[in-house]
């Protein structure tokens, strides 16, 4: 099957319209990144016993994001599935530009952000974090290739990378889960973190993209086979279960020991993070959307694309409570005994998001959205319409 | 200048401004800041008395902050206290009375923090201590993410005093520990927390060399019964506690 691609004409009022607003974001952002580089990290939310905040807890929600959308190029390019072609191109694009959001959310969260080339100086192959920015921008270099070879229609080439691209894509997030799997805390020490990354990645990532491409191909009046979507979805809910059975092994290996056990009713039953989990990630997050999609509902595209949003806010709950808790929770320093008093926070404490760090978050999220409806303007990721080109 | 010639000069001064930031601390990890102590004979560690403690007495924190250019701003959540004191209480027996207990980087034989940090700008030197390297920390705070002993602190805020001007201040953005005041030691003195001790007639901090079997913190070691904080978690300690 020749499929020919094409760029949007970019012209139309609401394409400006997004354009400006994004540009505001990516300003706001940078600003505000300027303001807590100058000023000093005191202004957002974070503490000494919190120093890991929103812009974590959004760089690992993009990793994930990033990881699952090549689920989709890879239905065409390595499963052979040429009715997922139209969608490999802007989902490889997509790709690599959620893991750009993700590194820039890591180092605007920095206290130098400048010192971007620090860790290529002085790699410390045994730091987790060390480890990640080489599979990052390794993977990123990988997605430039897997861009080209589909440009340049190199079926070879794309069977080649593909794969690799997959392999790779799962190193990184293994990668990141390991920052926390392998971190001495209660709440994240955990080999099981990583491949519940992955299945999280893949859950979100699936969920992301068939929104977008939804969006995508119904504002700019392009032909789209609801069947290829609703298929997209049933293999959503398979991710969906993936994700809940490795939550139940996790939380339940963690009750069962009774070393472990005191925190782990701190996270199952111990404020509001307990809350996002039950209610966000279980209930709103899962059980509803897995619901929908298996019943007859799931092959209704509004239906589906209810129960994405929900998976993905769902995934984004539980990076929050991957985050947090294990921040909040205290270590224990002193067994059997309770410390009473001291001049700084010892007990179970509390983050709240600060307003500038809202800021960053949305800066990221304008940056990434300006190249990317720039870039659907200037190279050609869509599929041609039957009609020639709409104006958006 | 067209759009392709303006993206090329663009991303070439980008670069060229981002290398000539980087450059100094580039420069800086080979001298002197990234060598650790060559005296390899020894080993430092710090012995705290519980019983020697006075429980209202916080002359050691104050010391402390004075001569590592420390601001407090009243802001619990946020202050950097390189040393700091805690009371503790047993659970059982009920009302077994309350301990007052000096909390510090434990200089770890195996410190977390050090296999965490991902520009090697915290690291241990041979003499024991756990540094942090300033001009090449990037501020990430996965050591303060590692340390089971929240020992570490972040520089959320600039620090405004300047009271020692005999040790630089540290600016935000960086986090810091207690490094058994590395710059006395340099000149041949005790950290600012041991001698304030001794000053005040407690004596409850012993800092020494624990390779030396003369010295008095090795016979302190000799003869009492000592613990550190979390010997379970693998970490060998070098912040030993009698009577904790």
């Amino acid at each position: 099957m020749i499929q020919k691609f094409e760029t949007i004409e970019g012209r139309s009022i609401p394409f400006y319209l997004l354009v400006f607003g994004l540009a505001i974001l990516a300003l706001g952002g940078i600003l505000s990144t300027y303001l807590l580089c100058k000023e000093g990290l005191y202004l957002t939310g974070m503490t000494t016993r919190i120093p890991w905040g929103l812009q974590i807890i959004l760089a690992v929600f993009y990793v994930g994001l990033s990881a699952g959308s090549l689920v989709i190029s890879s239905l065409y390019a390595i499963f052979g599935k040429i009715e997922y072609k139209p969608f490999a191109r802007v989902t490889v694009f997509l790709s690599f530009l959620f893991l750009v959001a993700a590194l820039l959310s890591i180092m605007s969260d920095w206290g130098r952000p400048l010192k971007i080339f620090e860790p290529f100086y002085h790699f410390n192959p045994i730091s987790m974090f060390s480890i990640n920015p080489f599979l990052y921008i390794t993977y990123m270099i990988i997605c430039i290739f897997y861009l080209l070879a589909l440009f340049t229609e190199k079926e070879k080439l794309v069977k080649i990378i593909a794969p690799v691209a997959v392999i790779w894509a799962i190193g990184v997030h293994s990668g990141t889960g390991a920052i926390f799997g392998f971190s001495p805390r209660e709440l994240y020490c955990s080999p099981l973190l990583p491949p519940s990354f992955i299945a999280a990645a893949l859950s979100s990532g699936t969920g992301f993209m068939i929104i977008m491409i939804l969006i995508l191909f119904r504002w700019t009046k392009r032909p789209l086979e609801n069947e290829l979507v609703v298929r997209l979805g049933r293999l959503l809910a398979i991710f969906i279960m993936v994700v809940l059975y490795f939550m139940f092994i996790e939380n339940t290996h963690r009750y069962y020991l009774t070393e472990s056990r005191e925190a782990a009713r701190y996270f199952l039953f111990g404020g509001f993070h307990s809350l996002v989990f039950w209610v966000g990630m279980i209930i709103f997050g899962s059980i509803i959307p897995a619901v929908i999609l298996f019943s007859k509902r799931g092959r209704s595209i509004p239906w589906l694309v209810f129960s994405a949003t929900l998976v993905v806010f769902g995934v984004l709950c539980e990076r929050y409570i991957i985050v947090i808790p294990g921040q909040t929770h205290p270590p224990c320093l002193f067994p059997n005994m309770k410390i009473i008093s001291s001049l700084v926070e010892e007990g179970i404490t509390t983050y709240s998001i600060g307003f500038y760090e809202v800021l960053q978050a949305l800066g990221v999220f304008g940056i990434i959205g300006l190249v990317f409806v720039l870039g659907l303007k200037v190279l050609k990721f869509l599929p041609e319409k039957p009609n020639g080109k709409s104006k958006l | 200048m067209d759009r392709r010639e303006f993206l090329k000069k663009g991303t070439t001064l980008l670069a060229g401004s981002v290398c000539a930031y980087n450059l100094p601390s580039l420069l800086a990890t080979a001298g002197e800041l990234s060598k650790p102590d060559k005296r390899s004979n020894l080993k430092w560690g710090m012995v705290i008395d519980l019983n020697r403690c006075l429980p209202d007495c916080d002359e050691c924190v104050k010391a402390c902050r004075k001569e590592n250019n420390i601001t407090l701003h009243g802001d619990k959540k946020r202050d950097v206290h390189l040393i700091r004191k805690v009371k503790i209480e047993r659970e059982y027996p009920a009302n077994s009375g309350e301990k007052s207990v000096l909390l510090l980087c434990n200089h770890c034989d195996n410190p977390p923090c050090v296999q965490a940090c991902p520009v090697k700008a915290t690291y241990k030197r041979e003499d024991g201590i756990v540094v942090v390297d300033h001009h090449r920390c990037i501020g990430c705070r996965y050591c303060m993410i590692s340390c089971p002993y929240n020992a570490r602190y972040f520089n959320y805020r600039e620090n405004s005093k300047w009271s020692n001007k005999n040790h630089p201040k540290s600016v935000h953005g960086v986090p810091e520990s207690c490094d058994f005041c590395a710059h006395l030691l340099r000149q041949g003195k005790m950290p600012v927390c041991a001698t304030t001790c001794e000053k005040i007639g407690s004596k409850a901090i012993t800092f020494g060399n624990l390779n030396s079997p003369d010295s008095e913190i090795s016979r302190l070691m000799a003869n009492n019964t000592v613990k550190a904080i979390r010997e379970d978690l693998g970490t060998k300690p070098k912040v030993y506690y009698i009577g904790l």
